[in-house]
């Protein structure tokens, strides 16, 4: 044995650029190798299944859209990115190479971090990748309007939260079944995330799932007329943030003495995560229902959120036009055609609207999970009167089909712009109730009937009277021409209550 | 010395795996022979920095590993290979060397060189982009050394490194290890005394935890003399020292 009585002269400390070169070439090690390419195809498949085909099956509408491409993206990849994740998380212990890796002069934490950016790179890389195609057809297919950056925004931070939980659970508890029991835990915990949801003002609305006043639903009214609200989803990113720093602080807290100096930067980078996650938790449950169907947090509002969006209506061309949103161009010749026949009816009688205007719907929370839909004002409103339609498809409910749109239209504003006109109602008299009933029967709707007794709590609905019936029918069968001028000559009578069913011709 | 180390002892539980080790070494190929469960890979293991002692001070390449500062730098000197290798299969040999030439913050610049030489060195040239679930267990012992010797290590740690290497291979890894120990120190545990009488310039035997010889290989030769039994002298010499130390 030689002896060597100088210290080995130490090597210059590589310069930063060295590092970069360094972590950049790590970084293509572990993208070249990493295991979540290989679940990118079921991630996909199930964005397809659970995202795409649903929203795709919605009207064209980017926050109807984005709003659905949120829960269905989420629960796609929450299985494979949080099991790929915690795969890799315990890669070193299962491949039994911890001492290997344990003595090189790189730090745990950054190898750890490299190996957890390279999983979360890939998911995030499929994940935009899904975004791309539904937000590309979308924007085919939509008449108006930009997408929503925020619902993506979100799915993209919980990503990296649910990587960052699946990697510390598969770094702390190294075994084969971790990524399985990840895989599952974390579905499990989204899914299950909104059932403590109770009305506007609930804590657990930071859950990423939720896109949307969680008790409303799919909405094809909401970021339509107002912008699309970003308190909650800022309240979201906030929360996911926080969470990932607080995971990944809390993973490179370094074990055993003389490693003080990563414990306190690690300490201090969980704790801002933990104070972050907690502050957005406490925004969250500060939510209000606005009336606009969104979420607002007070502290992150904006008031010039509040601001109805400008826009030039698309007009049907008719003696009474029907206007609505140019979100909802596709609609208007259905809306048109559906509505043609009552307002060819109405057209040129006294009080009359002079158009059908598409309006806003307006949200309310009940007691609970409780929330009223619906107009703000009266139906008809206005000199010159506008009639303020809500289509179908803007109130609570399954999206539907441009026919079963344009039906229930017929059904629903139809009744409601002849009772507006003729003063139909609870309080009509049985001539304007007979009135009502002729033009209804003429244009092809529904015929009108009295409210009912009140069994069970629901309210029920009993046929007109014989005699009133009686009288429709034969006003209905007046040509139109001469049933339009006694409404013009007699509709001020008639909505004073002063006419008699015996007085209708 | 590369190597200073007084009083060492290691305790898992009730057990003390090294009690009370002193060893000394400069450049040159230290053999680290003993029975099973003397203590060896517990050693190696602490010399390594994978594992810290419980009692005793180490001293490795001029610095104390407790600090974070010179545990790093010895890090980057420092070269090790286990008794059982893990490996990721994915991997090719390439990648896998270039990915511990980069956990041990090889200047990146020289990074493909590297890779490049300590493949070479344990003649795994042509298999360089195969991937590491192809290769035999010999070839993975090779790999392993490749790893071992990507930093120019001034401290080389094998535990069993000629495992599973055919005799042909054995030949050639005690050349290696000859070359390596002209400039580093090259700690090698081994229960094949040929490795040690062919490669080692120092020999240390351990048992129950504690060095009970240390000097040539000759030395551990000529105490075999007339006492030990075994087919080779160096194994005479060991079950001598052995016989020695235990009564």
């Amino acid at each position: 044995m030689t002896a060597v009585r100088v210290p080995a002269a130490p090597r210059p400390m590589p310069a930063m650029r060295w590092h970069l070169r360094a972590a950049a070439r790590l970084l293509r090690l572990e993208l070249r190798r990493n295991a979540m390419p290989w679940m990118l195809p079921v991630a996909v498949c199930l964005f397809w299944i659970t995202a795409y085909r649903k929203a795709m099956a919605m009207p064209p509408l980017w926050s109807l859209r984005a709003a659905s491409m949120q829960s269905g993206a989420l629960l796609a990849f929450v299985c494979p990115v949080a099991g790929v994740a915690a795969w890799m998380g315990s890669r070193e212990a299962r491949r039994h190479i911890t001492d290997l890796v344990t003595i090189t002069a790189r730090p745990r934490w950054a190898r750890q971090l490299t190996t957890w950016a390279a999983a979360t790179c890939w998911a995030m890389l499929g994940y935009l990748g899904c975004v791309a195609a539904l937000y590309g057809v979308t924007a085919r297919q939509a008449a108006w309007g930009g997408p929503p950056w925020w619902p993506v925004a979100v799915v993209a931070a919980s990503l990296l939260a649910l990587s960052a939980l699946g990697f510390a659970a598969g770094a702390l508890v190294p075994s084969r079944f971790t990524a399985p029991v990840a895989a599952i835990a974390a579905f499990f915990a989204l899914a299950l995330s909104t059932q403590l949801i109770q009305g506007s003002q609930s804590y657990w609305q930071v859950s990423p799932i939720v896109a949307a006043p969680w008790d409303i639903g799919p909405d094809t009214g909401r970021g339509v007329f107002y912008p699309y609200l970003p308190d909650l989803p800022i309240a979201q990113v906030m929360f996911l943030t926080g969470l990932t720093m607080a995971v990944l602080g809390a993973t490179a807290l370094p074990k055993g003495p003389g490693v003080g100096w990563l414990r306190r930067p690690a300490a201090a980078v969980t704790a801002a995560g933990l104070l972050a996650a907690g502050t957005a938790v406490a925004l969250a449950g500060t939510g209000k229902l606005d009336a606009h169907g969104m979420i607002a947090i007070p502290a992150v509002h904006d008031a010039a959120s509040d601001r109805p969006l400008r826009y030039t209506p698309v007009c049907s061309h008719a003696a009474i036009p029907v206007c609505l949103n140019p979100a909802y161009a596709s609609y208007l010749p259905a809306a048109a055609t559906a509505l043609a026949p009552v307002l060819n009816e109405m057209a040129g009688l006294p009080g009359a609207p002079v158009r059908v205007s598409q309006t806003a719907t307006t949200y309310r929370q009940g007691t609970g999970n409780s929330v009223s839909v619906g107009l703000a004002g009266p139906p008809i409103s206005g000199t010159p009167p506008v009639f303020h339609l809500l289509l179908p498809d803007q109130l609570p409910g399954p999206p539907m089909t441009t026919g079963g749109l344009a039906t229930a239209l017929r059904s629903s504003a139809g009744p409601a712009i002849v009772a507006s006109v003729i003063g139909d109602g609870p309080s009509a008299s049985p001539a304007q109730q007979a009135v009502a009933a002729a033009l209804s029967m003429s244009a092809g709707l529904p015929q009108p009937s009295l409210p009912g007794p009140v069994i069970r709590r629901r309210s029920t609905t009993v046929p007109l009277p014989a005699s009133v019936r009686s009288a429709a029918g034969r006003f209905a069968a007046l040509p139109s021409p001469a049933r339009h001028a006694w409404l013009v000559r007699h509709l001020a009578a008639l909505r004073a209550g002063q006419i008699t069913l015996a007085q209708l011709p | 010395m590369n190597v200073e180390i007084t009083g060492l002892t290691r305790r898992f539980g009730r057990t003390m795996a090294v009690a009370g080790v002193d060893l000394r070494a400069g450049p040159g190929v230290i053999g680290l022979l003993g029975p099973n469960g003397a203590g060896k890979t517990s050693l190696l293991r602490m010399m390594a920095t994978a594992i810290r002692p419980t009692s005793g001070t180490l001293r490795l390449l001029g610095r104390h590993p407790g600090a974070h500062g010179p545990r790093r730098e010895i890090r980057r000197r420092l070269g090790y290979l286990p008794q059982n290798l893990g490996y990721y299969p994915g991997f090719t040999v390439a990648e896998f060397v270039e990915y511990f030439a980069l956990l041990k913050e090889v200047p990146a610049a020289q990074i493909p060189a590297a890779v490049a030489a300590a493949i070479e060195r344990v003649e795994l040239g042509g298999k360089a982009r195969t991937k590491l679930r192809a290769l035999s267990g010999g070839m993975l012992r090779r790999v392993g050394v490749a790893q071992a010797i990507v930093n120019q290590p001034q401290l080389l740690l094998l535990d069993e490194p000629t495992a599973g290497l055919d005799p042909e291979q054995r030949v050639a890894f005690r050349a290696l290890l000859r070359e390596l120990g002209q400039r580093a120190t090259v700690v090698v545990s081994t229960h094949l005394v040929e490795d040690v009488g062919a490669a080692c310039t120092r020999v240390a035997l351990m048992d129950r935890g504690k060095i009970v010889f240390h000097g040539t290989p000759e030395d551990l030769t000529a105490r075999g003399e007339g006492h030990g039994t075994g087919d080779a002298p160096l194994e005479r010499g060991y079950s001598a020292v052995l016989a020695g130390a235990r009564s």
